[in-house]
């Protein structure tokens, strides 16, 4: 019997019916959206977001979200998104405000800009928790809402507390360097910085994965700290092999465009032809990388975790991934934007196809949780949208 | 009487139970396949969801049930009333031909915003902005760049009275000039150039007051910078790329999710759009300040040839793309033309004065 304790200290109800079976069985998530129904939605509801100066966006929101979900299926049934256009609305206006004080600060005053980078940094692992609450709130499959717990000091440890380690390795540089040797300082904190990311990495996706609550079970999390160092190390072999022809073609084609005279160069404003192939030579690098990682910790993220008697696999690839990623990219770049609807069909269609829930059970056997399901505010969850905080669900 | 087939959760569990649902006048039925079990619930208690193309409907039942009725088997007349701003979504969403017209309304809207709508918006703000921000913002920039980019003048000190007194003469001639005043450094990494700083300073670089082959092109130079302060194109710029950074991030936030570098080119293309419209107005306000104080419009070009020269660099293609500035063919012609006016106007005062 399964009688799961929580940090917060709430029971969750005994499961009355445990289904005996001996058979485990796979369940894959499916994904039945077509790029033709989304394509129209995406583009009235844009239109008439324009139109309303922004209003109705909050509406728009929900309908494309409820697309994505809807069509996502577990078990033969559909997720649900079911949060109301009008918290939305509201925690937009809000955000729009924060931003747009952010962005007029920096171009009158720097300081003023940097006062609220801090303010939003000092805010911001409340920000995650009240993102992710909502998120969880608004989400439901069968019936049954997921829940994220609101542990404001995980996530002020995980978020903001852990990045203040980050500072021995340079601290650690400053005294070597004023020692004579900034080789071994340098060395010393690369060691301490690789030492300490992808244990804070696996920290934070271990809370993330074991405060969120589904179906009376809470989720779990065994993690391999060993895991994340793989990868990361794996990561930044592939960064070297990306970016080592990245940067000979980037300087090959800097060379080229200003003909060999260094001093034409205006760092102030440099040629539109500069920056261009800046991007061109680079991106692919950054993509490169970026999907590296990207795909091995959502992979990782799901292979550790555990819901009841469930099991998960994600068996996303990185070749795969990566041409997903480049030639929706590109094909969004040359259709200036019209592409994205089928970009984000096909990126959840591989997703959901390389996700499977394992168990032995039917799926059936999740029962509503005790939590008190209140309304949550979506200001955090428009800020965390707008910022792009890498939450990595 | 319309059997609807429909799976019903409980909101208890997640167990799904296949079940026909019906409407018996005020109330909604629903029996299990197997015939075993029937619910009911009154139908003004009955929330259904708004119907969104290829998905199905979910209709909410006290205590977290539901009845999940695919999108195609609700009956029309089930619920006519609900969610009428989605059905009006829905209807347009339907149809290629709303799309199309979407994809219309899409370029003409962000068109009207960036072209009209956001200047129009930032200048606004601009008049209400208290002086003393435009001042604090220049004064900040300056500290930024002191020491730095801009390096204390190598001029001779009779050179710099010089230009200062001439620079003076200019600008009280001029009804209704900003406050101004004029400041020279020495700045290797941007060479010959001259920029205005929100507030009211201009900075001329030693470079460019080399190169400027007399007193008309030197002061040609500083009518175009004084048309920016007359204008305030400074405030207005950072109140206008703020907004274009404010927008863009509003639309990749919600309805994209490009990234940063797809949003960076279109953002640098409309800021320069705009900084060319301001460039442009620079060039009238100092055209025509030259001619008011019979100076003759042929000095700009002077000026301009002298930059030419100082920056071999940019000549040629480079310059015809997102270039901040109009091309200098076209601003040269600009001044040609102006020069014209302004001899012909000259002649006939002459010739006026010889009667």
């Amino acid at each position: 019997m399964h009688d799961e304790t929580m940090a917060s200290g709430v029971y969750l109800p005994e499961l009355d019916v445990i289904p005996a079976r001996d058979t485990t069985e796979v369940h894959r998530l499916r994904f039945h959206g077509h790029a033709s129904d989304y394509f129209r939605i995406w583009i009235v509801n844009v239109a008439l977001s324009l139109v309303t100066l922004g209003i109705y966006s909050a509406w728009a929101t929900v309908r494309t979200r409820r697309y994505m979900y809807a069509n996502t299926t577990l078990g033969g049934s559909p997720f649900d998104y079911l949060a109301r256009p009008l918290p939305i609305l509201k925690g937009r206006l809000l955000t729009v405000a924060i931003f747009a004080i952010y962005v007029l600060a920096g171009r009158i005053a720097v300081p003023l800009q940097g006062l609220a980078a801090l303010v939003v940094a000092t805010f911001m692992p409340c920000l995650i928790v009240k993102s992710m609450m909502f998120r969880a709130r608004y989400s439901s499959w069968r019936g049954l809402r997921f829940f994220f717990s609101e542990d404001y000091m995980g996530a002020y440890k995980w978020y903001l507390g852990v990045y203040f380690l980050m500072a021995i390795p340079f601290i650690l540089y400053l005294l070597t360097t004023a020692a004579g040797h900034p080789g071994i300082g340098i060395l010393l904190a690369f060691a301490g910085f690789t030492g300490l990311y992808p244990w804070i990495k696996g920290h934070q996706q271990e809370w993330m994965v074991e405060n969120h609550h589904f179906g009376g079970k809470s989720f779990r999390f065994d993690s391999e700290i060993g895991n994340y160092y793989g990868v990361y190390i794996k990561a930044a072999g592939v960064a070297l092999a990306w970016f080592v022809p990245c940067l000979l073609l980037f300087s090959a084609v800097a060379v080229y465009i200003t003909k060999g005279n260094t001093q034409a160069f205006n760092p102030k404003m440099p040629s539109p032809y500069f920056l261009l192939g800046t991007y061109a030579t680079m991106a692919p690098a950054y993509l490169g990388v970026w999907t590296f990682a990207h795909t091995r910790m959502t992979n990782l993220l799901y292979n550790q975790a555990q819901l009841g008697l469930y099991r998960f696999r994600s068996t996303l690839e990185y070749w795969p991934m990566l041409s997903l990623y480049l030639t929706n990219a590109l094909a969004v770049l040359f259709s200036i934007g019209l592409a994205l609807p089928w970009a984000r069909i096909r990126m959840a269609r591989y997703r959901a196809e390389h996700l499977e829930v394992i168990g032995e059970g039917d799926l059936s056997d999740f029962v509503r949780d005790a939590f008190a399901h209140g309304e949550i505010g979506a200001t955090a969850t428009e800020m965390d949208s707008l910022l792009g905080i890498d939450i990595g669900l | 009487m319309a059997m609807v087939p429909a799976t019903y959760f409980d909101g208890r569990s997640t167990h799904a139970t296949r079940v026909n649902a019906w409407r018996d006048e005020d109330v909604l039925r629903w029996r299990s396949a197997d015939d075993l079990q029937e619910w009911s619930a009154p139908w003004t208690a009955v929330e259904p969801s708004a119907r969104v193309t290829g998905i199905p409907f979910t209709l909410r039942l006290r205590d977290g049930a539901h009845l999940q009725i695919d999108h195609d088997a609700l009956p029309a007349d089930w619920f006519p009333r609900h969610h009428l701003i989605e059905r009006m979504a829905d209807w347009l969403e339907r149809r290629w031909m709303a799309a199309l017209a979407g994809i219309v309304v899409v370029v003409v809207s962000l068109f009207g915003m960036f072209e009209y709508g956001l200047p129009w918006a930032a200048d606004r703000i601009a008049t209400h902005m208290p002086a003393s921000v435009e001042h604090a913002m220049g004064k900040q920039s300056l500290a930024a760049l002191e020491g730095r980019m801009l390096m204390p003048t190598s001029l001779p000190p009779d050179r710099q009275s010089h230009l200062q007194s001439v620079f003076w003469h200019f600008v009280n001639g001029i009804h209704g000039a900003p406050d101004v005043r004029l400041r020279f450094y020495q700045a290797k990494a941007i060479g010959a150039n001259a920029f205005a700083l929100p507030g009211g300073t201009i900075v001329f670089t030693d470079d460019l007051a080399k190169a400027v082959p007399d007193d008309a092109a030197f002061i040609a130079v500083i009518a175009h910078e004084l048309g920016h302060q007359a204008h305030h194109h400074m405030l207005r710029q950072v109140l206008r790329s703020s907004g274009v950074l404010i927008v863009a991030g509003m639309l990749m936030g919600d309805v994209t999710s490009m990234g940063g570098v797809a949003a960076g080119i279109p953002m640098f293309l409309i800021d320069s759009h705009y900084s060319r419209h301001f460039e442009e107005d620079a060039d009238r306000f100092a055209l025509d300040a030259l001619a008011q104080q019979n100076i003759d419009p042929m000095a700009f070009v002077h000026a301009m040839e002298a930059l030419e020269r100082a920056h071999p660099e940019l000549q040629g293609e480079e310059l015809r793309y997102a270039s901040s500035h109009p091309l200098t063919g076209e601003r040269i012609a600009r001044a040609t033309e102006a020069s014209t006016r302004f001899r012909a106007a000259h002649a006939s005062d002459g010739s006026h004065a010889s009667h």
